[in-house]
């Protein structure tokens, strides 16, 4: 009776979906592994032709798996004489350009979550609604004013500057993942403190950021990469090709024909490994928050 | 509802008689840093739209209607509508749909779940950039791997010039930006699946429910406010790419990929018309405003519906 019971709570547990015997279970791994082989090839043929020699990369027909291993357009990147074509100078600018915009936005999302997460008050649906219209809107949209003013007060070709544009448009949905990880906080933690004779804004300090450390972290992430992989203001605003960020730089790469492709894929591939760890480390917290600030509000 | 009705203890002595401004200073700085860079520059762009403004000739000089006037002539204006009602169709349908088939697939129990989701969530973590570049290379006419694997399908000596080709263009920048956007929608709609209580399905099964009936009856109405919401946001995202589309195609092969987007950002910076891009923008956030209005609709009504 007690087997029949297990197997009874282990066949619940294991879903509606599980089968009786392996067998049943081929046709699913088959669509698993075809499914995993078609969402990861783009990436791993960029990594074929990172390793491979470039000769063989150009051939007809290319080797699905590389036969010979070489180091060397990670070389060139670093040492790489060409001042024009400094892939690791651009990965550089990308980092700072990214920190800029990750302390900007850290700083206005706590303010912004915070304020959406204690009580409601008058305008709030109002800041929201801005909010999401801000979130939503195309940056391509106001390129050319953003451009035009930031052009005539001399403020082109600046990490700063571009900074401050990234952050505008990231930040709406910082403070909606931020706001999500503060709700979380029980309320009898923060009337304590309150009760306790703490000002808000100290509480604030004090006793949620510190509970809210991995949101932080998430957010700085987001606002991160946001910067990281933005191209279009970073094309519009940044001539100078000692400034280019590696989006940019890069981007100026592709269209060129005498591109060697093994160092193209090579700055690529450093440009992409960073997101993808960080990522995947966070992901949780960036899909619950994206999907309560954009699909539950 | 209940708890937010509740007063605390500390809100109270905060509250009780005086206004509360905490939360507007605290949006004040959120509010002005958004007004510089957006609400202004959207103004600007409104002026801008009325006048006209070619970067090397004359000066700006009050045009009334006539921008707009020319946007209802111009056959790549409605061209360009066109391109982006179908990029849009086509990236919503295809990466909602996939991350659909992609979420039913992990929330199956099976080995290696863990390492097919992190598989799943890398198109999502690479930049645009990146992934422009390497499906450049896989659909280069000359060294293209996939050159190689049409021939293994399909029997033909002359492989297209993929994104050069007319034809193939945008279903190729359609299918590649759905590469990329569908572990989204995908992760979203797992998160839905796995908050689904178990109980539906076992009284399901004692009601003698076939796995397709359930599925129909239980999982779908679960997910069908999910997909709408998803369905809008994957719009917007689709309305506002510019970086895949304009590093893959830059618009071509004969405007066949141009969006809006792409062309006020042409109209601006390689016709240097600033106000003509302008107008077009301007009608780019008319259809930005209704898509929104709609999204927070349907936001509200489904709050109501979890409220009520």
């Amino acid at each position: 009776m007690s087997t029949l019971h297990n197997t009874l709570v282990h066949t619940e547990k294991r879903g509606i979906a599980s089968p009786h015997h392996w067998t049943r279970r081929i046709p699913l791994y088959v669509l698993v592994i075809l499914f995993c082989i078609v969402t990861a090839f783009p990436l791993y043929w960029m990594l074929v032709s990172v390793v491979q020699p470039i000769s063989l990369s150009l051939q007809y027909p290319p080797p699905l798996f590389p036969q010979a291993f070489t180091l060397q357009p990670f070389v060139e990147i670093f040492t790489g004489q060409d001042t024009a074509q400094r892939i690791d100078v651009w990965i550089f600018n990308s980092a700072i350009l990214a920190s800029i915009t990750t302390l900007i936005c850290l700083f206005l999302s706590v303010l912004g979550a915070f304020a959406l997460s204690g009580r409601r008050w008058r305008g709030q649906a109002g800041f929201g609604f801005i909010l999401l219209m801000t979130q939503m809107l195309p940056e391509a949209l106001i390129v050319i004013p953003l451009y035009a003013t930031i052009d005539r007060l001399q403020m082109k070709d600046s990490l700063l500057t571009l900074a401050l544009v990234d952050t505008a448009f990231v930040l709406p949905i910082c403070i909606w993942i931020l706001k999500n990880v503060f709700d979380t906080i029980p309320t009898e933690i923060r009337d304590a403190a309150l009760v306790d004779g703490c000002t808000r804004l100290r509480m604030l300090w004090r006793i949620m950021l510190p509970i809210a450390a991995p949101g932080l972290v998430a957010v700085g992430v987001v606002a991160f990469f946001h910067a990281w992989n933005e191209y279009i203001f970073a094309a519009s605003l940044i001539t100078d090709r000692k400034l280019y960020t590696a989006s940019v730089g890069l981007g100026s790469m592709i269209s060129m024909i005498d591109t060697p492709i093994d160092k193209l894929m090579a700055g690529g591939l450093l440009f992409s490994i960073f997101p993808i760890i960080f990522y995947l480390l966070v992901q949780r917290y960036i899909v619950a928050g994206l999907s309560a600030g954009a699909v539950k509000g | 509802m209940a708890v937010q009705a509740t007063v605390s203890p500390a809100d109270a002595v905060v509250n009780h008689k005086r206004r509360d401004y905490l939360p507007y200073m605290l949006v004040l700085p959120i509010i002005v840093y958004e007004a510089i860079f957006i609400l202004i520059p959207i103004l600007q762009q409104v002026v801008s739209s009325f006048t006209s403004d070619v970067i090397g000739i004359g000066t700006v000089r009050w045009v009334g209607l006539d921008n707009y006037n020319r946007l209802l002539a111009d056959r790549n204006f409605w061209n360009s509508l066109r391109v982006t009602l179908a990029f849009m169709g086509g990236t919503v349908i295809l990466s909602v749909g996939i991350g659909l088939l992609a979420a039913l697939l992990l929330n199956q129990q099976f080995r290696g779940r863990s390492v097919a989701r992190g598989i799943m969530t890398m198109p999502w973590a690479i930049p645009d950039l990146p992934a422009v570049m390497v499906f450049f290379w896989i659909l280069n006419p000359n060294f293209g791997v996939i050159n190689l694997f049409v021939r293994w399908i399909l029997p033909i000596d002359q492989t297209p010039r993929w994104l050069l080709d007319i034809n193939l263009a945008l279903p190729l920048v359609i299918a590649i930006a759905a590469w990329k956007a569908f572990p989204f929608y995908g992760l979203v709609t797992l998160s839905v699946l796995q908050s689904i209580p178990h109980d539906l399905y076992e009284a399901a099964k004692v009601d003698g429910a076939t796995p397709l009936q359930s599925f129909r009856y239980v999982t779908l109405p679960e997910l069908i406010p999910t997909l709408m919401l998803m369905g809008i946001l994957a719009c917007i995202f689709a309305f506002r790419q510019f970086a895949l589309i304009f590093l893959s195609t830059g618009g071509g092969p004969a405007r066949t990929t141009e969006t809006l987007v792409i062309s006020v950002y042409k109209a601006a910076f390689n016709s240097f018309d600033f106000s003509y891009g302008a107008t077009i923008g301007v009608a780019g956030f008319v259809v930005v405003f209704a898509i929104t209005l709609l999204f927070a609709y349907l936001q509200r009504r489904q709050e109501a519906l979890a409220t009520s």
